[in-house]
Formats: C-alpha cells, sequence, structure tokens
C-alpha cells in the first residue's frame, strides 16, 4: 500500500533505535486524576469534581502497540493526555522515558512533548490553511530545523505514508484517510519514542481505517504506540489490551 | 531529560533564529492562504476597517496640511519658496511673528540674475488699518512684493495690476519715488467701501490708527477670477520696498519669505545659494513640520490621530478577538505538537501585525484617493485650490498609526489566545 515503510524515513541524525530496544518507554504508577479538582483560586472549595483515573498502573515498552479500551467515560483519552503531559494527574506519576512529566514545568513538558511525543487525534486536526506538506513540517519548526531540511523531513514522511504526490495540497483537498496518513506523518516528523492515538481510525471507513493500522503497525515496531480506541480491528493490531472500566484498569491481556 | 541546548550546544542561537523566522515564515504562509481562501470575510473586514480609518486620519491630516500651509497670504503661483528656519541665526530676525528672513530685496536682486529664473521677490505680510474717506478704518492684511509685469499670483492676488518694479527700494535706500498702489481683495474692497482709483489712508497697526501718514490707491480689486476675493480674507497687494517702509521692516531688508519663479531646479539651486540656512522648498511639496507651528491645523491632525488610533485598535480588538476565538482549535494543535505558549502568542501577534500592515497599505492608497476626491469637490463648489494635501511622509505616518492601533489592540486576541484549554478544543 505505501511507497516505503516509515521505519525508513527516520531521520539520519536522531537515529535511536539501539536506545530503543527492551526499554520502558511509558510508566505509569498509581496515576488518579480528578477533573475540577485542580482548579483556581476562585473555584470553591466544595465543587464537584470527577474522577477520571483510579489508581492505573502499567507501562509501554519501545517496540510495543498498547490497545486502550472500555466504554466512553471510562478514561481512555485521560491516560493519552497523561501521557502527552498535556495534563498533570491528581495523585500518581506518569514517567516518560524515566523522566517525571509531573515534577516538570509547563515548559519542560511541552519541550518534551515535543521531543518524545507524537499526538495522532480521532478528527486529524490538520491546519486547514496549511498544505499537506507545512503541516507535517510544522513540528519541526519549533525544534528549529532549517526551512529547506523542513520540506525534505516533511516530503520523505509523505513519500512514506503514501501521499508523495499530495505534498501541496491543503486538508481540504484530501479525503479522511489521506488527511489521517498526514497526522500520523506530522506524529512522526520530530522522530518520537512515543506515539499515543486517540481512535486514529473512529472517522474512517473500513477499508480506509485499515491502511491507517497498517500504518501504525509499522510504526509500532520501534516506538512505545498507545492506541485508545472503541474498535475492534483498531486494538487487533496491540500487543497488548487494557481494558477500562469507571477509570480503573479492569483487564489486561 | 532532554532540552535544546542539550542537542546543539553550538547552534543555540542560530536554532532560536531559524525557529522564529519558522514561526514568522508559517504565520504569513497561513495568513495569505486565509486571505484569498479559507477565511477571507474576516480578514477582508479586519483590514477594511484598519483601511478606512487610516484613509480617515489621512485625509483629515492632509487638509490639517493644508491648512497650516495655507492661509490665504499663503496662496501664490511660484515655483520655490524660501522661508526661514526656525532658530536660524544667519537667515533670520526673531520678531513677534516669527522669524523672518534678512536682505530680502538684494538677495531676491541676486536670484533674479540666475540663468532660469524669471523672476523673484521679497513677501511681507503685515496688518494694518487702511481707512477710505467715506469709510470706518478696516484691518486689512498687507502684502508687500515686487511685481515685475508679468502675470503672477501673490496671496491670491494678480501682481501684474502693480506698476513693474520697486522704485521706492532705491538699491537700499529707501528714498526712491513711491508709486502708492494697492490692489485689493474682494473681501477687503467690499468692507472698505472702496473701488478702483479710490484713496485709502495707510496706519501702521490697529492699535495705532491716529498715526496715519501714507495713502495709496486703489490700482484693482480681485475680480472674480482672483483667488483673493474667493477666499473671504481681506487681503492687499502693495509694493515690497513701501511696506517695508511703513512697517519699519525696511532696516534689515526684512520680509517672511522670497519667492522664486522659474525652472524648479534652477531656482532651487538659486535659492540655496542665496539662504543657504533657510527652507528652500518646492511648490507642490508642503513641509509637514507647518503642522506644528499652526495651532488649529496642529489640534486638528491629534484628534484625527487620537480617533484614528482608537477606533483603529478597537477594529482590530474585536475582529482579531473573534478571529482567534474562531482560530482556538489551530491553537490547541500548536500547543499538542509542542509549541510553547509564547510561539503561539506570537503566531496570534503576527497575525495581527500583517492584518493592520496590508489595512494600512491600502489605507493609504484609499487616503490618498480620498484627499484628490476631497479637492476635486472643493474646486468643484466652495475652494478655489486644493483644501487637503498628500504628502509623502503620509506613507510610513499612516503604516506607524496603524501598527501602533495593532499593537493597543493586540492584548485582546492575546488574552483570547492564551486562555485556550488544549483540552477542551482537542478532545472529543
Amino acid at each position: 500500500m505505501f511507497n516505503r515503510s516509515v521505519q525508513d524515513s527516520r531521520s539520519p541524525a536522531r537515529d535511536r533505535t539501539d536506545e530503543r530496544e527492551s526499554t520502558t518507554a511509558v510508566r505509569l504508577e498509581g496515576v488518579t486524576h480528578r477533573y475540577g479538582s485542580s482548579g483556581g483560586r476562585f473555584r470553591s472549595g466544595d465543587e464537584r469534581t470527577v474522577t477520571a483515573l483510579r489508581d492505573v498502573s502499567f507501562d509501554v515498552p519501545t517496540g510495543t502497540i498498547v490497545g486502550l479500551e472500555g466504554p466512553s467515560g471510562s478514561g481512555k483519552s485521560t491516560i493519552l493526555h497523561a501521557v502527552a503531559g498535556l495534563l498533570v494527574p491528581t495523585e500518581g506519576s506518569v514517567e516518560l522515558r524515566d523522566t517525571d512529566l509531573a515534577a516538570l514545568s509547563d515548559g519542560e513538558r511541552t519541550r518534551m512533548r515535543r521531543h518524545h511525543i507524537g499526538i495522532v487525534f480521532q478528527r486529524f486536526h490538520l491546519l486547514p490553511s496549511l498544505s499537506a506538506r507545512a503541516n507535517v513540517a510544522l513540528p519541526l519548526v519549533q525544534a528549529g530545523v532549517p526551512r529547506s531540511d523542513r520540506r525534505e523531513r516533511a516530503t520523505d514522511l509523505l513519500e512514506a505514508v503514501g501521499l508523495g504526490d499530495r505534498t501541496t495540497h491543503l486538508p481540504g483537498e484530501l479525503s479522511g484517510g489521506e488527511r489521517q496518513r498526514v497526522a500520523i506523518a506530522r506524529a512522526l516528523s520530530t522522530d518520537p519514542d512515543v506515539i499515543v492515538a486517540d481512535e486514529p481510525t473512529g472517522e474512517l471507513d473500513t477499508a480506509t481505517g485499515g491502511d491507517v493500522l497498517e500504518l501504525l503497525t509499522d510504526i509500532g515496531r520501534d516506538r512505545a504506540v498507545l492506541v485508545a480506541s472503541h474498535d475492534a480491528a483498531t486494538l487487533s493490531v496491540a500487543d497488548r489490551v487494557i481494558t477500562l472500566r469507571d477509570g480503573r484498569v479492569d483487564d489486561v491481556r | 531529560m532532554s532540552d535544546e541546548t542539550d542537542e546543539l550546544p553550538e547552534g543555540v542561537e542560530t536554532r532560536r533564529r531559524t525557529r522564529w523566522s519558522g514561526l514568522v515564515g508559517v504565520t504569513l504562509a497561513r495568513w495569505r492562504q486565509r486571505a484569498t481562501g479559507t477565511t477571507v470575510g474576516r480578514i477582508a473586514s479586519t483590514v477594511g476597517a484598519v483601511a478606512l480609518t487610516i484613509a480617515f486620519l489621512l485625509v483629515v491630516t492632509g487638509i490639517a496640511l493644508a491648512l497650516a500651509d495655507g492661509g490665504a497670504t499663503s496662496r501664490d503661483d511660484a515655483d520655490v519658496r524660501i522661508t526661514p528656519t526656525e532658530g536660524s541665526t544667519l537667515s533670520s530676525v526673531d520678531g513677534v511673528e516669527g522669524p523672518r528672513l534678512g536682505a530680502t530685496n538684494e538677495r531676491a536682486g541676486a536670484i533674479r540674475s540666475h540663468d532660469g529664473v524669471e523672476h523673484a521677490s521679497p513677501v511681507l505680510v503685515e496688518t494694518a488699518r487702511l481707512e477710505s474717506t467715506d469709510g470706518d478704518p478696516r484691518t486689512v492684511r498687507l502684502v508687500g512684493v515686487v511685481p515685475d509685469g508679468e502675470s503672477r499670483t501673490v496671496a491670491g492676488l494678480p501682481t501684474d495690476r502693480l506698476e513693474p518694479g520697486d522704485s521706492h527700494y532705491a538699491n537700499g535706500s529707501y528714498d526712491g519715488p513711491r508709486n502708492g498702489e494697492i490692489v485689493l481683495s474682494r473681501t477687503a474692497a467690499d468692507r472698505l467701501g472702496a473701488s478702483d482709483g479710490d484713496e485709502l489712508a495707510v496706519s501702521r497697526g490697529p492699535m495705532q490708527s491716529n498715526e496715519t501718514a501714507v495713502t495709496v490707491t486703489v490700482a484693482a480689486v480681485g475680480d472674480a477670477g482672483g483667488e483673493g476675493g474667493e477666499g473671504g480674507a481681506p487681503i492687499a497687494l502693495v509694493h515690497a520696498s513701501e511696506l517695508q517702509s511703513i512697517s519699519g521692516a525696511a532696516d534689515g531688508q526684512l520680509a517672511d519669505r522670497v519667492l522664486v519663479w522659474g525652472n524648479s531646479d534652477t531656482a532651487q539651486s538659486a535659492a540655496t545659494d542665496a539662504y543657504p540656512d533657510a527652507s528652500v522648498e518646492i511648490a507642490g511639496r508642503t513641509d509637514p513640520t507647518a503642522l506644528f507651528e499652526d495651532g488649529l491645523a496642529f489640534a486638528t491632525s491629534v484628534i484625527a490621530l487620537i480617533v484614528g488610533v482608537t477606533i483603529c485598535a478597537s477594529f482590530v480588538a474585536t475582529t482579531m478577538g473573534m478571529t482567534v476565538d474562531e482560530d482556538r482549535r489551530t491553537l490547541a494543535v500548536l500547543e499538542s505538537i509542542g509549541v510553547p505558549t509564547r510561539g503561539r502568542l506570537a503566531v496570534v501577534a503576527i497575525s495581527t501585525g500583517i492584518t493592520t500592515f496590508v489595512g494600512s497599505l491600502v489605507g493609504i492608497a484609499l487616503g490618498a484617493g480620498g484627499i484628490m476626491g476631497v479637492n476635486a469637490i472643493a474646486s468643484a463648489t466652495i475652494a478655489p485650490g486644493a483644501v487637503a494635501q498628500f504628502h509623502p511622509l503620509f506613507v510610513p505616518y499612516a503604516i506607524a498609526v496603524a501598527l501602533l492601533s495593532g499593537l493597543v489592540a493586540v492584548p485582546y486576541p492575546l488574552a483570547v489566545a492564551a486562555r485556550t484549554s488544549v483540552l477542551s478544543e482537542v478532545g472529543r
């Protein structure tokens, strides 16, 4: 399906394959999170809180795809956001390559996310006024990569996901599956150690979703991939599936 | 953990520059795409609002500039004007009406001797009281000139109605025969109840009406074709040396300015030779510093500036705030891919800056068109000539005002951007 493996599209300057082997990329230890509990100074003390996660612990080794399943509100997205450093859990620790994200400042977490995390959203979230190539190159802008290198890297990644002929297209000119592949290419642009994907096939038909899953499987060979989904086909590519219920780990298989 | 400085310690500064130039480039590309496709309406309305306020500012400032530069006594058809530079000790004598040029009759003569210069004349403006035999004394602005018999206009009145030359000057002795002629503007003639051939008594100033010593004969009254008659100002032309004698300006051969007719470049060169420290201005180019010297014009332009900045900033703040509000998802995506708060706010600030800059460019074009339109309407209806002027300095002025407005406005879109929650925007 794709022109070449995304594994071949790795940035030569940042090839960390050896380093990644047999290491734990992500570790959650006793993670509990309550929404509404970290409010500002003007919030009343008796404000109602919602507990999204209760004492969740697991780890994701490099080279492993871990699936998260469970009904809506079970805490799947909260785990992904905690791993991505977009939220700090109320209790417990989330370690990314042995660094506790909760101990970092907002700026340090943002930097950590930039270098080590790639996020794939259900609704793609591409910038509509930028071309596919510019969208893929976007994370490299903040990384300080020169323009010519950004373009080269983005073009390589788009070719790797089978969109070499769509580099100058705007997201509005692409199909759903193509947009998600652009989003995956964007997530890979900084050559991250961990990919988190929230319902990556949720907006796609079965055939297109299959292509995206093939891509994710390819990515998962040398990265830690965390996929949240309701979809059995998506979860089938996972090496391990964690079932969540009411914010707790209900089952691991 | 990995840190930027850990990865490329020798290139931190280079990377910072690359990062910022990249952010500016992405913002520019995004703005261009949005302005021409994805959100053309919003961008166009912001640019339009900025352009209209800038155009309004330029038209009002153009009118103020014309007001400061003009006045009925300044209306002439000379090619070059020499005026005293404020504070110049070499070319001016400070008097109650500001600095004046010295040795004007003599140096005007020197300027006239240059090839390519048709004529040069000192121009002295004094307030005096004129009284006809059967009327009340009236205050009139007397404008002293040296006529040469050619058809020229000074203070909106024709100089060729005066006897050519300036016989009373007599090479600086001021003892030559007086011509005793005066050309009245229509308004002056009406107020005095005077007509051609009437004799008028001249006193030096409004407070000294009893010291009448000189009489002049009305040589002409500015007719309907004369600009001075239509301006409504009581003005009259007399010979320069005679006015200098009456006003006491003869000692230093003082005048408010020297007018030169002829080829602009030659006349400018001759004028600069004669008055190296004075301001030499080619006709059609107004000195914008005149705005600061005229109270009404200055107040008008300052009010236009304040109103312009206020309206412009309000429009920019509102429309950019709404744009950012619609754009929260983009900001959330930027955060999710690791762009820090400073970078995200920079994207918003740069977008606002681009919008106001483009608005200012459109506004300059509209303002220039507006000034031409105002002049066309004024010429066709009430005014004899231009009532608004465009100056090249308006271009940087308009851009600076627009960017200032953007600067005043930018905290609001920044505040909207800073309140964006990545989880609520990218979550389901």
